[in-house]
């Protein structure tokens, strides 16, 4: 239960690879948070950084106001799910979950205590069966729990979770996941979840920080880094099956916009109109994307692209078909099943030309040199977050003013 | 003894856990025990099933095989010969001429002479020409026992294989479908006989022409079908084969003589040849060596005292050599520590250099005289009268060195072992004690050794085992040395550091060379051992599955 | 500030992404107490430091002692052979005056150069043969399945019971009829050595468990049968337990003295190097006569096969720790 704060923070390792670049994260008090990446990102150095595992070469890590920079992992309060469960193979189930309350010292833990704890959280788990066994005699799934009941069984400030499902197969993984959405209920804390897979971020994470090459690429709610990623790498990391991107123009007449990707011409409209409306953008080469979710099947007309399809993959409630342009380009298109008869999916296979468009709506936009929105704000600089807290001030004195 | 629910087990605290495991561990003895008895009996119970199914099979592969099975009753290999699997024929065949023959000009000898050992010892004959008394031999009780083992052997290999033979002969008729088609012409017949107008005969001739017509004819393997799966889907046989015959004739062979030269009274005085004929003396030998009726108390004594020393050492020098071993390996690999390779180099060395050199050596080193004692006594004043193991020395003075010598030897051993596995242990473990507020000291007791022990537990059996029958180490050390005057009278040079395995040796080399009295004692290491490792395998769970420690 | 403000900014700097990842409140908050932390972070480390190398240093002294005492036997075995004045065994160490005599004396006066003929000869055919015996066993244990497995398993484990000293007796009597002692006793023993070598599959066993079953699969699928997968994806994979094998087997015949004097019995001729050499510390007479003649014999055995030893320490190694986990 406490807000974690990394200002700064580097990780340069011997040899001067820098694997974390100037990390900046408030995380708040019962937040759940989740660092998601390619491997090799830093995502789980930045981790076993407030873990205390690592050395931080550079900044400071607060846990509850405190500077944790030089505690040892044990003095920082947190509890922590391996990737590879780390459990004690020597140990029986209760055991193992016990270890860390064995552990404690003034107060030392009664035996009655332990084994209340203990017990609870393999109630809470399902586990109460297997307490007396070997991690050995376990299935994955098993043991992953047995990994999150030891964790959990301490009061802990911080929970910190590192790629705890991948190690299991696809559906366990969809099964844990569900489960650990109610345990963060449960437990109540701050979460700080490692993970690579897109989905399991977005499902979890209250806040989601996708890094790459040990830069923070972008922070925000799953809805924020899905409708407004803040650079293409961003747009495309996040979302299954990937976003479509093309090189094309932006045009801009009159007071409308358009685009023109593949010999067609789309009108931009609504909020993402206005926005650009209100940035005063002019023409320019820009690069385009959009969702394979937001594109629709259309009748040979005017401003509609024209491809071919190459594969097709039926996914059962949807269709994705990977489709050609005119101009080579590969492009993705998500059909939904329910939006065709028999006959038309029988039809789309392999070689069949189709038309398609896609809403003006959701439509993103990136700069081609930088490869950033160009929607995209500066973060707010320090003297800019000063006034704000000037002005919060004000108010709060207006406020006690007034009453 | 309570017995507890889980969820009850693990409300304990500690020690009622500890208590509560140790009676487990008692009280499971007896119930292991009965496991293990019921086990050999289901173990024999098998054996006579599968004898009795032989039996039933020979009898029938008789009755409906075809003439050529019959005949390969008495003529091994014939059916193969006869279906042309020439190679495999041939081989049965000449497998039972060469049987035959053995039998006839040999074997029928030794197996005749087996139940006497001999009737005719040597004599001494006037000899006219030389003009003084020489020594005629005749029979030779070794020789008989020994050869009518060899030909027991040979009895036993030609019974397996002249029923493989006869399995033969059934799986080809299978496999050629003779079998069934005889049985349709039996049952076809059978109806015949049942049948009233022509009418029906003919459509029940017709109805099993047709059925055995369609009864499938495979093709028998040839000689070159099975040379070929020699090297494939028979590869398990080509290279079993030759390890096979090497333990049958040079270690179950001896095992199966020794045991029985502890029903007979072979020594030195009675080599069955040259002095006397040895013969069958039933349990006697076990009855002096375990004190049952005879009331010569000297060798049960001596087996006593010697039994309780041997189970003795072998705890202590598995355990130090064990412990120690451990802790030297945590040593060099601490953190920190350089020159690591130097170190296990150096201690390697009493595993790289022959045990006769370095054993014997340090035997001298110590010995009376030797420049350990003259320095103890030169700088320490240490009394003239003491020393390690020569002959003055006290029984347990002689028996500390031994144990304390030997970690010298098994400590270098150890900490390779525990080496490689403390590399082995994933690093995500300790820093999971880390986070959990484990301080080095507690890593160590609560992950680094329960988790070596947790892998090596097995070993520390097999370890068990091998120091029990450790005989370099007592041989080279002290030879025994201090005499054990009240153990001598039994047999030989009994010494107080002496194992039963050096006790055995010294019944075979000694001027009376009691080797019945050596095979009974070979008969109680193997039994003490073996009921070791019975209850260690039953009772403790950790040794059980071994193949699932990775 | 209050509390209540701070938690306003909190709250804003969560609700904002962008904005929140700097907060300048918190850190002037901070830098007052770091400098607290860091004047106790510096006295814990340096006790932590000081108590590493209090550790360090003990272990060092430890293990010096250790190194003392495993060295201390073998430095003495090689000064005494370097010994002179007299051929007993003395009290001192270092010896008064220094020579190759008993060298001299162990090559022209006893037959050791014969002696250590017949032990090479024996170990290299040794450890050809038990190579080849040992590798069929193990390999087909572990990775063929075949009906009798477990039973041929379980009854090397009982037959492994039996203490092997015993059979001496008859095998020295087929040796005898097969007229192998003796003059003859380097095939005998050579014989000996290797014919129930198999039983001693274990180490070997335990490698061969570690190599995943799919590589046998793959090769099968790809058409070899069961001899090409041993020969062709196999044993190109097992020169560890290979080399392991041959070490510890080639080693065995140079530590046998129990076995190889029965059947060298009353010649010299046959005789390996533990024989002859413990034969010269056999009685009291012979000690006084033969203890630094010994000596020299000892360093002479030692010298080659500990090189070889540590040559291939390596390879012992990974054999032992592999025994260790299979158990």
């Amino acid at each position: 239960m406490a807000r974690v704060k990394l200002t700064n923070v580097k990780k340069i390792y011997q040899g001067n690879v820098t694997a974390v670049h100037d990390f900046n994260l408030d995380i708040a008090d019962k937040e759940f948070i989740v660092f998601v990446g390619p491997s090799g990102c830093g995502k789980s150095t930045t981790l076993r950084m407030v873990a205390g595992l690592e050395d931080i070469s550079e900044g400071t890590v607060e846990i509850d106001g405190e500077v944790v920079n030089d505690l040892q992992p044990k003095d920082r309060h947190i509890s922590m799910v391996f990737q590879n469960y780390a459990l004690y193979p020597h140990l029986t189930v209760f055991e193992n979950m016990a270890f860390p309350l064995r552990l404690l010292r003034h107060p030392k833990m009664s035996q009655d205590e332990i084994y209340r704890r203990v017990t609870e959280a393999a109630e809470v788990l399902g586990i109460t069966q297997y307490l007396n066994r070997k991690p050995k005699a376990l299935s994955g799934g098993q043991r992953q729990r047995v990994a999150i009941g030891r964790a959990m069984v301490k009061d802990c400030k911080v929970f910190l979770m590192d790629e705890p499902l991948s190690n299991l197969d696809a559906k366990l993984r969809n099964q844990m996941r569900a489960e650990i959405i109610l345990l963060r209920k449960k437990i109540d804390t701050t979460f700080i979840y490692v993970t690579h897979d897109q989905t399991e971020a977005m499902t979890l994470g209250d806040r989601i920080v996708i890094m790459k090459d040990g830069f923070i690429m972008q922070v925000g709610s799953p809805s924020q880094v899905f409708d407004k990623p803040d650079n293409l790498f961003v747009a495309e990391f996040i979302g299954a099956p990937k976003m479509n991107i093309v090189k094309t123009n932006l045009v801009k007449e009159g007071s409308k916009y358009y685009v023109t990707p593949f010999g067609s011409k789309i009108l931009v409209d609504g909020e993402k109109g206005d926005e650009l409306k209100k940035r005063g953008y002019d023409s320019q080469e820009i690069l385009l994307g959009f969702r394979p979710e937001h594109t629709v099947l259309a009748k040979k007309a005017e401003g509609a692209c024209h491809a071919t399809i190459a594969v097709n993959e039926m996914m059962g409630s949807e269709l994705h078909l990977h489709v050609v342009t005119d101009d080579g380009a590969p492009v993705i298109i998500r059909v939904p099943t329910i939006q065709l008869n028999d006959k038309e999916r029988e039809e789309m296979v392999a070689g069949k030309e189709i038309y398609f468009t896609f809403e003006g709506k959701v439509m993103h936009f990136f700069n081609p040199e930088t490869e950033v929105s160009l929607f995209y704000d500066e973060p707010v600089t320090l003297e800019e977050v000063n006034e704000k807290v000037e002005e919060i001030k004000k108010d709060v004195k207006e406020l006690k003013e007034k009453e | 003894m309570k017995q507890y629910t889980d969820l009850e087990y693990l409300k304990l605290s500690g020690p009622e856990k500890f208590a509560n495991k140790f009676s487990r561990f008692f009280f499971g003895i007896p119930h292991a025990l009965l496991k293990f008895l019921k086990a050999i009996g289901r173990f024999f119970a098998n054996i006579g099933k599968k004898i009795a199914h032989v039996f039933v099979n020979i009898y029938r592969t008789f009755v409906c095989g075809d003439w050529k099975t019959r005949v390969s009753y008495f003529i091994m290999g014939f059916g193969n010969l006869s279906r042309g699997q020439i190679l495999r024929g041939l081989l049965f065949l000449i497998f039972q001429i060469v049987f035959i023959g053995y039998i006839a000009i040999w074997g029928w000898k030794w197996l005749a002479q087996m139940g006497t050992l001999g009737t005719v010892g040597p004599e001494e004959i006037y000899d006219e020409i030389y003009d003084s008394y020489i020594t005629i031999y005749h029979d030779n009780s070794f020789k008989i026992l020994l050869y009518s083992v060899l030909t027991l052997f040979f009895c036993v290999g030609y019974i397996v294989t002249w029923y493989f033979n006869i399995e033969q002969n059934r799986i080809a008729e299978e496999i050629i479908g003779s079998s069934k088609r005889k049985a349709l012409k039996k049952a076809c017949k059978k109806e015949l006989k049942a049948a009233q107008d022509d009418a029906a005969k003919e459509e029940i001739k017709a109805r099993y022409k047709a059925e055995i017509e369609a009864v499938p004819v495979k093709k028998l393997r040839s000689g070159k079908d099975d040379v070929r799966s020699l090297v494939d889907d028979q590869f398990h046989k080509t290279l079993l084969a030759l390890p096979l015959i090497g333990i049958l004739i040079f270690t179950v062979m001896p095992i199966v003589f020794m045991i029985l030269v502890a029903f007979t009274n072979y020594d030195g005085a009675h080599n069955g040849y040259s002095n006397n004929l040895f013969h069958w003396v039933g349990w006697d030998n076990f009855n002096t060596m375990l004190n049952w009726k005879t009331g010569n108390k000297a060798y049960s004594a001596a087996f006593g005292e010697i039994l309780a020393w041997t189970l003795m050492w072998s705890v202590f020098a598995t355990f130090t050599c064990y412990f120690l071993g451990m802790f030297v390996a945590i040593m060099i690999n601490k953190k920190g520590i350089k020159l690591k390779k130097v170190w296990r180099t150096i201690l390697v060395l009493t595993i790289a250099i022959p045990q006769f050199i370095s054993l014997l050596y340090v035997s001298k080193l110590f010995a009376d005289k030797g420049i350990v004692l003259t320095y103890l006594q030169k700088w320490f004043h240490v009394p003239e009268t003491f020393s390690f193991y020569g002959p003055n020395a006290t029984a347990w003075t002689a028996r500390i060195t031994v144990v304390v010598i030997n970690i010298w030897i098994g400590i270098p051993y150890l900490m390779l072992m525990a080496t490689g596995i403390l590399m082995n242990i994933p690093e995500d473990l300790y820093e999971s004690a880390k986070i959990d507020g484990a301080n080095v000291f507690q890593q160590y007791v609560k992950i680094t050794l329960p988790y070596i022990m947790f892998i090596t537990g097995p070993y520390l059996l097999t370890s068990f085992i091998g120091n029990m029958n450790n005989f370099n180490v007592i041989f080279l050390l002290t030879g025994g040395a201090p005499t054990n005057a009240a153990a001598s009278a039994a047999s030989g040079s009994v010494g107080y550091t002496d194992l039963l395995i050096t006790w055995l040796f010294k019944m075979t080399t000694g001027a009376n060379s009691e080797y019945y009295m050596a095979s009974v004692v070979g008969i109680m290491i193997f039994v003490v051992t073996a009921f070791i490792a019975m209850i260690v395998y039953n009772v403790m769970p950790s040794t059980k599955n071994e193949e699932d420690y990775q | 500030m209050s509390e209540e403000e701070k938690k306003v900014v909190a709250q804003e700097a969560t609700n904002n992404p962008t904005a929140g990842e700097v907060s300048v409140n918190s850190l002037a908050y901070t830098t007052g107490q770091e400098v607290v932390k860091a004047e106790k972070k510096e006295k814990r480390h340096m006790g932590l430091k000081a108590k590493r190398i209090l550790g360090n240093t003990v272990v060092y002294i430890v293990l010096v002692i250790m190194s003392i005492i495993w060295l201390a036997p073998f430095v003495c075995i090689v000064l005494q052979s370097f010994r002179c004045e007299s051929t007993w065994m003395t009290g001192y160490i270092i010896p008064h005056k220094w020579g190759f005599d008993n060298y001299v004396r162990l090559f022209k006066n006893t037959k050791f150069p014969r002696w250590f003929l017949n032990t090479t000869i024996i170990s290299i055919a040794t450890a050809a043969l038990q190579l080849i015996i040992i590798l069929c066993m193990s390999y087909t244990l572990s990775r063929l399945r075949f009906k009798g497995r477990k039973a041929l398993m379980n009854a090397m484990l009982v037959l492994g019971l039996f203490p092997g000293i015993l059979g001496m007796i008859i095998l020295y009597r087929i040796l005898a009829d097969l007229n192998l002692t003796q003059q003859n006793a380097i095939p005998g023993l050579i014989l000996v050595y290797t014919a129930s070598s198999g039983m001693g599959y274990y180490v070997s066993k335990g490698f061969f468990d570690t190599l995943p079953k799919s590589l046998d699969e793959a090769a099968r699928v790809d058409g070899a049968n069961r001899a090409q997968v041993l020969f062709k994806v196999i044993l190109p994979l097992s020169k560890p337990i290979v080399i392991y094998t041959l070490l510890t087997s080639f080693m065995g015949p140079w530590g046998d003295f129990v076995f190889a004097r029965y059947v060298s019995f009353g010649t010299s001729d046959g005789m390996n190097v533990a024989v002859g050499l413990q034969n010269m510390l056999g009685s009291a007479g012979s000690i006084n006569a033969n203890y630094t003649t010994f000596c020299a014999g000892g360093v002479v055995v030692a010298i080659p096969i500990t090189i070889l030893f540590m040559c291939l320490q390596k390879y012992y190694v990974e054999g032992v720790t592999g025994g260790a986990v299979k158990g």
